[in-house]
């Protein structure tokens, strides 16, 4: 049990998807203008990589290695068109704003890179785990940077008024330089703290 | 040969699976994702000709006189037998991309309302122009869209003299007032010449 909550542990701070392997900022520049579109993103994204890394894992000894790469291809496309359908059909006004974004999850360096890493190569039960550490580690980060965008661009959280009306939002909060400067002190403030543990060991 | 003969037999079989599943959701999802649009399409009908009226699509094509402005699906408003008016669905070139709105025109040429169905305007700047909260008229309240109630088709249309412009958005202000001017002229000259009735 010890073994796979160091799996989590891993996706969450370690080898934080974002944060640590810095992979996949695009779209995580593109959602976190709203807690509302960090949020279906964090689902899309879970979905499709827990799916993709379970299939990949039961897979890996029935997929040759020379076409390994297009058989991931073809597993996590089919995941993200099913989370597509269900989020078109179920949330369609967010889908709507973030859709491009949501289809993109197939070509995302963090999935492709998780399945290539580690399913393509760990049993399936640790595979489920480190998709589950891995997503956690990708919607906490999301939706914090999110929530300080929105809350500095627009004054709400997750459309709720947090500041009185009278606060006049700062707007490069929710345009896309943004996304970087908070990614960039967010991946401060957690290499910093990892290396302050480190010392301490 | 054998190998490739392999190769392609495994990822043949695999796409094989994957097109099996997605057509299995795709069935399972496709009545709801047509019902949601059907949802969507009335309830914007009625925002932009609020009221209880019945809304007919248009088996035709209205040109515009301008190349730069698309006039797509056209729906009639009835009320009773008596057609009153015209929505209009027309996509002008926005900041990024196209702004997708429905016009609504009473048979009179005045705009009854104009809802944007589909834009990419930046955040905070052009894409107030859909803003619910965001007012051109603070002390009445009155948003960007809601200043085209009423206006007669024949104004100009000209943002920063009879439209009062979003701070900031002059393109995405222009696009707008350009698409439901030349929305309203067209449905009105269409009624004109004896069209919808």
């Amino acid at each position: 049990m010890k073994k796979y909550l160091k799996i989590i542990w891993n996706g969450i701070s370690p080898s934080n998807p974002v944060l640590i392997l810095a992979i996949g900022l695009c779209s995580v520049i593109a959602v976190t203008n709203s807690v509302k579109n960090a949020l279906l993103m964090s689902f899309a994204f879970s979905f499709v990589l827990i799916a993709s890394e379970i299939i990949i894992s039961a897979l890996r000894k029935a997929i040759p290695n020379e076409i390994r790469v297009p058989i991931f291809v073809v597993v996590i496309a089919t995941f993200t068109t099913i989370a597509a359908l269900l989020a078109r059909a179920y949330f369609s006004s967010i889908y709507e704003a973030i859709k491009l974004y949501i289809l993109l999850v197939v070509v995302n360096c963090i999935i492709i890179g998780r399945a290539e890493a580690f399913a393509y190569k760990n049993p399936v039960i640790d595979s489920l785990f480190d998709g589950i550490g891995m997503s956690i580690g990708y919607s906490w980060v999301i939706l914090a940077i999110a929530a300080v965008r929105e809350l500095f661009g627009n004054g709400t959280i997750a459309g709720l008024q947090v500041f009185p009306s009278a606060y006049k939002p700062a707007l490069v909060m929710i345009l896309p330089p943004a996304g970087f400067l908070v990614i960039g002190v967010l991946v401060g403030w957690l290499e910093t703290t990892l290396k302050k543990k480190e010392a301490k060991k | 040969m054998n190998k490739i003969m392999k190769l392609t037999l495994v990822l043949g079989l695999i796409g094989a699976i994957s097109g099996g599943t997605l057509a299995g959701v795709y069935k399972f999802t496709a009545p709801v994702i047509k019902a949601q649009d059907a949802k969507e399409l009335q309830a914007g009908l009625s925002e932009v000709f609020p009221g209880n009226y019945e809304f007919k699509k248009l088996e035709i094509k209205l040109k515009s006189p301008d190349p730069a402005i698309q006039i797509g699906d056209v729906y009639t408003v009835k009320s009773g037998k008596n057609v009153i008016g015209a929505i209009l669905k027309v996509s002008s070139p926005g900041d990024q991309a196209p702004i997708v709105m429905l016009v609504g025109i009473n048979k009179d040429g005045r705009i009854s309302g104009v809802k944007i169905l589909q834009s990419l305007e930046t955040p905070g700047l052009g894409a107030n122009a859909s803003n619910p909260h965001y007012y051109v008229n603070k002390a009445k309240k009155i948003t960007f869209l809601d200043q085209f109630k009423n206006k007669k088709v024949t104004d100009p249309f000209v943002p920063k003299k009879d439209v009062i412009a979003i701070t900031g958005a002059t393109i995405t202000s222009t696009a707008v007032s350009k698409g439901v001017k030349i929305a309203g002229e067209v449905a009105y000259s269409y009624f004109k010449k004896g069209g919808g009735s």
